[in-house]
């Protein structure tokens, strides 16, 4: 019999993501879809009393685990929560420095973490292609103490520069750079998480840096995909693979349906 | 105060006394009966050229029946306070109505993106809280208020924000212009016939869109007594002085929900989606907009009541929906 397992990219990039999430801390996260589904994973498996908020005032929820796909539009996503609020307290609350962590995903990441959610192609006036913009990501990302950035591993997600900056990360990576844009003291891109790899950011010169690779690849074909090459740690750690009981639950309870999970390449490890 | 960075944005510029002046003349004190329909509500209180927003969207406690009659009155050139929106932003655009939106955010649609990549819909670029922070600047009477994010990013840049140098602490900080809408669209659980509304549930800017808006237009699940209200008037989320109509329209977030009262048509929104991204939304206006007259006629012709017994039925849990 086989002791090997099967996972798409999309349920390891999940697992891995609920991986970093830490008891005990307050995060705010997207509020729909994979940071949403990560969180409600890491609560299921090892984080029980992990705080978390989302942008329409709901704060720390019991909901049932399958609504993280769509929660904006169900009210059964604020089930048993602690408070009803409103997005300005979120922001205030933000702006305080309570919340430890924000949880986002992008159409583009950078290497000095900022994201692109606006457009592809022309220009502001004249996009090629327009998509939703900065939406509430733009306030966690710049006022959460870390930032969680999740995407697929693709040489179009991960730019040189992303061509619009929707939510900012270290910008152009000079010293002090989100300070002198009136952003909190302190506060910036933590983890880029894809289905390949983990990154962190340089204390220094403030650009991504390789941290860890998934056990079935390299750090030559996790680089290969990128479009700028990031700065690797001296010495890389490997991403831990799904275990079956987050795929159990991520299978049998937060999206039953796959219309997540299901996406992205089979990985058998 | 020394201005460092400003965005190149189109806004509106912010007129706190103007409001004010607006407030003294137009705006009733007297407890009078503002319950009308949403046509008269629509006609009376929604112009060609408005500055429109809304609380939530249409998919959740929006005030979906009320998209549909500015559609089916054809209002024209409509600037729209677009955040966390839904297919609402598709709608409007699709009737024709809006010549410009605030960008905060808009779930991907067909519709929203072709109208701006062809140039049809003019943005300028914000985020969620930069649209509903505005609005609680607009809210406070102030001119502008500071704020800790947009900064540094493009968002900035594309916004109507300026970064300063605070005068208290010689620390870089943004500013963002207070937004005072035209006119405010609100759906409730309950008012009383002046007004006087409750909200329940997480709601993404209810007092803010409320107070800041020149005309308000509140659409209510049920209207109760004003006895009602003051038995408990901490429950009051928006007092009657700020509300220039009440439209009596149960399901009037549907195809969306009401948490606690109705859950989602599931049916009703994939053939909005898919209208959406299949470039037919001119079909589906035709049904479920211009052919019938009213909300009303909408869900006795095209839902019927058993979809709506369904629909409530669906929603089970209705703990903290009820006063």
């Amino acid at each position: 019999m086989s002791n090997k397992i099967n996972f798409t990219e999309t349920e390891h990039l999940l697992c891995a993501t609920a991986n970093l999430i830490e008891e005990n801390k307050a995060y705010w996260v997207a509020i729909g879809g994979p940071p949403l589904m990560s969180l409600l994973l890491a609560r299921a498996v090892h984080a029980p009393n992990v705080f978390y908020v989302v942008e329409d005032g709901t704060v720390s929820p019991q909901p049932p685990a399958y609504v993280a796909f769509l929660s904006g539009a169900s009210g059964s996503a604020s089930y048993r929560a602690l408070a009803w609020k409103d997005m300005n307290t979120m922001g205030f609350h933000c702006a305080l420095g309570y919340y430890d962590y924000g949880i986002l995903d992008c159409l583009q990441v950078d290497m000095y973490g900022n994201i692109n959610s606006s457009f592809v192609g022309g220009d502001y006036e004249h996009p090629k292609r327009r998509f939703g913009g900065p939406g509430g990501a733009n306030e966690i990302a710049s006022m959460c103490w870390r930032t969680i950035i999740m995407t697929e591993h693709e040489k179009r997600k991960f730019p040189k520069r992303v061509e619009f900056i929707s939510s900012p990360g270290y910008l152009d990576g000079s010293p002090q750079a989100r300070e002198r844009a009136g952003l909190p003291r302190g506060t910036g891109p933590y983890r880029v998480v894809s289905d390949k790899a983990i990154f962190g950011f340089d204390e220094e010169t403030r650009r991504m840096k390789l941290l860890a690779v998934a056990p079935w690849t390299t750090a030559d074909e996790v680089m290969q995909d990128m479009d700028f090459e990031p700065l690797v740690a001296e010495s890389l750690e490997t991403v831990s693979p799904p275990t079956e009981e987050q795929l159990a639950i991520l299978r049998g309870q937060i999206d039953p349906e796959g219309r997540i999970v299901a996406q992205g390449k089979w990985i058998e490890f | 105060m020394e201005v460092l960075a400003s965005g190149s944005g189109v806004y509106r510029t912010p007129d706190p006394d103007g409001h004010r002046e607006w407030v003294r003349t137009h705006k009733a004190r007297e407890m009078k009966s503002k319950v009308m329909t949403e046509k008269e509500a629509v006609e009376k209180f929604v112009s060609d050229g408005d500055y429109l927003g809304y609380d939530l969207n249409m998919h959740k406690r929006g005030p979906t029946a009320l998209f549909r009659e500015i559609v089916r009155q054809k209002k024209k050139d409509l600037w729209v306070a677009v955040r966390f929106s839904g297919l609402d932003p598709a709608i409007l655009i699709a009737g024709g109505c809006v010549s410009r939106i605030d960008v905060g955010w808009f779930i991907q649609s067909g519709t929203c993106s072709k109208a701006i990549e062809e140039g049809k819909v003019k943005t300028t670029e914000w985020s969620n809280s930069a649209v509903v922070y505005r609005q609680l600047a607009g809210a406070m009477g102030l001119p502008f208020l500071p704020l800790r994010y947009l900064g540094g990013s493009d968002a900035f840049k594309h916004s109507g924000a300026k970064l300063v140098k605070d005068p208290f602490t010689g620390q870089e900080i943004c500013l963002v212009p207070a937004l005072n809408l035209d006119v405010a669209l609100v759906h409730v659980y309950q008012c009383d016939e002046y007004g006087n509304a409750r909200i329940f549930g997480a709601g993404l800017s209810p007092m803010e869109t409320s107070t800041c808006a020149k005309k308000l237009i509140i659409s209510t699940e049920e209207i109760i007594s004003n006895e009602a209200i003051r038995r408990q008037p901490g429950l009051t989320t928006i007092p009657y002085y700020l509300v220039d109509a009440v439209v009596h329209l149960p399901f009037g977030t549907y195809p969306g929900c009401m948490p606690g009262l109705y859950g989602t048509d599931a049916g009703h929104t994939a053939e909005l989606f898919i209208a959406d991204h299949g470039g037919t939304m001119d079909a589906y206006l035709e049904k479920w907009v211009y052919g019938v007259e009213s909300n009303a006629d909408m869900l006795e012709k095209l839902v019927g009541a058993n979809k709506l017994v369904e629909l409530m039925k669906m929603e089970t849990i209705k703990e903290g929906y009820q006063a």
